[in-house]
């Protein structure tokens, strides 16, 4: 009975460990074997074994440009974990408000950028909003008596135009987590803590926050990672090839991308894709350690 | 219940395996089968593989009204042949993916020009010369036949072709300027509150090679040197950015397009693409002779080319079945009818005599283009060059880089990324 106990689960997990096997690891396996090839467009058929020539050209792209990439990417990052969370905070807040009525249409209405197609919102942002002859807010600008703007051709606005597309394609996920976390605290506590005499914001600093903190964490350190490895936001709104609008706001992904992807030659890209990934789990290692250390 | 439950779950685990187990092995061709039940005579397998080897599938991502005047055309050619015109979308990755498997690639292939260099060299294309003469081609315009040549092979049978035109709302236009320093001249002085004289997509490689190649400059030639450095493309360069303080900032497709749409511009230069929807907003579209340059040269767009490509794989089985569709769609009636249905403009010269084309003002705009239209490079490195040069002309129109040293810097990064092709 103990035996059969002892390898049940697997059998229950094999249909599932078969489609990992071939839809995430054989490509692994055959994206780490072509890294070591001079697979590309003129050695479709007849490629071979090339060492580590690939790696060692891939580390070449490690330049000023890379490193600046690197760096913005951490801003993103960084920027957007704490914004998201800081709004997403706010919202939940205001729908778990005992006086609020409608809460479920309200959640429902903050959900919807979530459900729309990423595409589909940043190109109708780029278009609806920072267009420079159509878009809304240069109509604004326009009727205030000023010059239109291009937000898009210049570093800082593009970046920060990128940052309110995340931010409105993130928080609805956000704010759902920090809900639900908030629905699992005792009321008790909140009622106990007034009766003592404290305010609002002391009362979820010191004890709404530090209690969703535990559930929080994984799904912080995913977004965290959704962050830094963005790519569509920014290729679709300042890079996307026949509407470049001369921003230089790379990230790491869409560096590469640009570098390696875009020559058709898939050792060499496959040698870049091996060195972000290795990035990443660096710095997913990195992250796990704080958060377990600060749960703890 | 927990034990049935268990049985269940067990059983539909077992379902799921072999699902997918079957899943993943090849699909199974029924007429394969077929022909090999143990009760057929030999003869009537062979027949039967005759009649399998007259099946022609050529892959499209063109518009279904093009799709279907060709599909019409090859018609004719039942019940010896049978084609199939068949919609591909992402037909580049799927050609790359599938392009050497015979169970899984198509015979042929409708696309432009311009990935016959990637296609050739991963050695998925056969030259057209293998199943039809010169003898065929000869009314063919010989800008068209030279845009499917890669390494002294031609790998397409060309079709129709497009390039960049330009346009003007004749409801707004008096005269139109015959060069580009006369258009200057009007975009300055009349470019205000919303209204625009001239637009185009001013940083996109595609409608920024007319200014280059009209000064002699290239992107990339045949032999694969980038030429974004050289003195012609820095001067049409430096040329060109005059006219960008007079057009929107963005220079976007969406936004050249409304402008011209909704009457706010007088001119417009773009592809023949626009033309329905310019149509069904009822814009007076007029179309003129590309506008004349100081050195004397018209604007000398790109021209893509579409045609007819034959795969590798299909050998010597079905040589006779590709020569019989490719000797059709080569002759005028095949562009008579494209350009009667979707206002393409014919590569066989002989369609031009026919009088509701030569009547067609959008179709013989391109016919008198052709002689000066210059084919997008069809070398593999061009995949480069259109980020590169999008990304030069960006950092010169819409960030006011200097030109001189944005293309060196452009053209250094050209070079090492055609090096890391290889």
């Amino acid at each position: 009975m103990d035996r059969r106990k002892g390898y049940t689960h697997w059998i229950y997990l094999v249909p599932f460990l078969i489609f990992i096997i071939m839809t995430v690891l054989i490509p692994l396996i055959y994206t780490f074997y072509v890294s070591f090839t001079n697979m590309s467009v003129y050695h479709w058929t007849n490629y071979k074994f090339i060492g580590l020539k690939n790696y060692y050209k891939a580390l070449l792209t490690v330049d000023s440009g890379f490193l600046s990439a690197l760096f913005r990417t951490l801003l993103w990052t960084a920027l957007n974990i704490i914004l998201l969370v800081f709004f997403a905070f706010v919202i939940a807040l205001g729908l778990n408000s005992p006086e609020l009525r409608f809460k479920n249409i309200y959640k429902t209405l903050l959900i919807f950028p979530w459900a729309m197609p990423a595409y589909v919102t940043i190109l109708l942002w780029r278009m609806g909003m920072f267009n420079t002859e159509f878009g809304f807010l240069n109509q604004l600008i326009r009727k205030a008596g000023w010059q239109p703007i291009n937000f898009l051709s210049t570093d800082v606005y593009a970046f920060l135009s990128c940052m309110i597309i995340n931010l409105w394609l993130g928080i609805p996920y956000m704010f759902t987590m920090i809900d639900a976390a908030m629905q699992s605290i005792d009321r008790g506590i909140y009622e106990n803590a007034y009766m003592e005499g404290a305010g609002f914001w002391r009362v979820h600093v010191f004890i709404t926050a530090p209690m969703i903190a535990p559930i929080l964490t994984p799904i912080l350190i995913m977004t965290a990672f959704t962050n830094f490895k963005q790519f569509d936001i920014v290729y679709l709104m300042t890079m996307q090839t026949g509407s470049k609008t001369g921003a230089n706001i790379h990230t790491l992904i869409t560096y590469v991308y640009d570098k390696a992807f875009v020559t058709s030659n898939y050792g060499y890209s496959a040698a870049v894709t091996g060195i972000i990934s290795l990035i990443i789990i660096i710095l997913y290692m990195g992250m796990q350690k704080i958060a377990r250390s600060k749960v703890n | 219940m927990k034990k049935v439950n268990k049985k269940t779950f067990m059983l539909l685990m077992a379902v799921l395996c072999t699902v997918m187990l079957f899943g993943c092995s090849g699909t199974t061709d029924n007429s394969k089968e077929k022909t090999s039940t143990p009760d057929s005579s030999s003869e009537e397998i062979k027949e039967k593989q005759e009649k399998q080897v007259q099946t022609i599938t050529i892959w499209h991502s063109a518009d279904a009204t093009i799709a279907d005047t060709l599909q019409k055309q090859v018609d004719s050619l039942n019940p010896d042949v049978n084609v199939k015109f068949e919609r591909k979308e992402n037909m580049a990755e799927s050609l790359k993916l599938v392009g050497n498997d015979p169970e899984s690639a198509p015979d042929m292939y409708l696309w432009a020009h311009d990935k016959v260099g990637v296609f050739a060299e991963m050695g998925i294309l056969s030259p057209i010369t293998d199943f039809i003469g010169e003898e065929e081609t000869k009314a063919l315009i010989p800008m068209t036949l030279e845009a499917g040549k890669y390494d002294g092979q031609n790998y397409q049978l060309p079709i129709y072709y497009e390039a960049l035109l330009f346009m003007y709302n004749k409801a707004l236009v008096k005269e139109v300027p015959k060069t580009t320093d006369e258009l200057l001249q009007r975009m300055k002085s009349e470019t205000k509150d919303g209204h625009y004289v001239f637009v185009e997509q001013h940083s996109t490689s595609y409608c920024s090679a007319p200014w280059i190649q009209g000064f002699q400059g290239y992107i990339i030639n045949e032999s694969k040197t980038p030429g974004l450095d050289l003195p012609e493309t820095i001067q049409a360069l430096e040329y060109h950015k005059e006219f960008v303080p007079y057009m929107p900032a963005d220079g976007e497709y969406n936004t050249v397009t409304t402008l011209f749409t909704e009457g706010k511009s007088e001119f417009a230069i773009g592809g023949p693409w626009l033309v329905p929807g310019l149509k069904e907003a009822k814009v007076d579209l007029g179309i003129a002779s590309m506008p004349v340059l100081p050195n004397g040269n018209p604007l000398k767009p790109f021209s893509g080319v579409q045609g007819i490509h034959v795969l590798k794989h299909v050998g010597e089985n079905k040589k006779g079945a590709v020569a019989s569709v490719l000797k059709v769609l080569v002759k005028p009636e095949v562009g008579i009818a494209l350009a009667e249905a979707a206002n393409c403009a014919p590569a066989n010269v002989r369609a031009y005599d026919n009088v509701a084309i030569s009547e067609n003002e959008m179709i013989m705009a391109l016919r008198e283009m052709a002689e000066n239209v210059v084919p997008m490079p069809n070398v593999p490195e061009m995949d480069v060059m259109w980020g590169i040069t999008d990304e030069l002309l960006a950092s010169i129109n819409k960030n006011n880089g200097n030109v001189a040293e944005e293309c060196r810097r452009c053209q250094k990064m050209a070079l090492e990324q055609i090096e890391a092709m290889h």
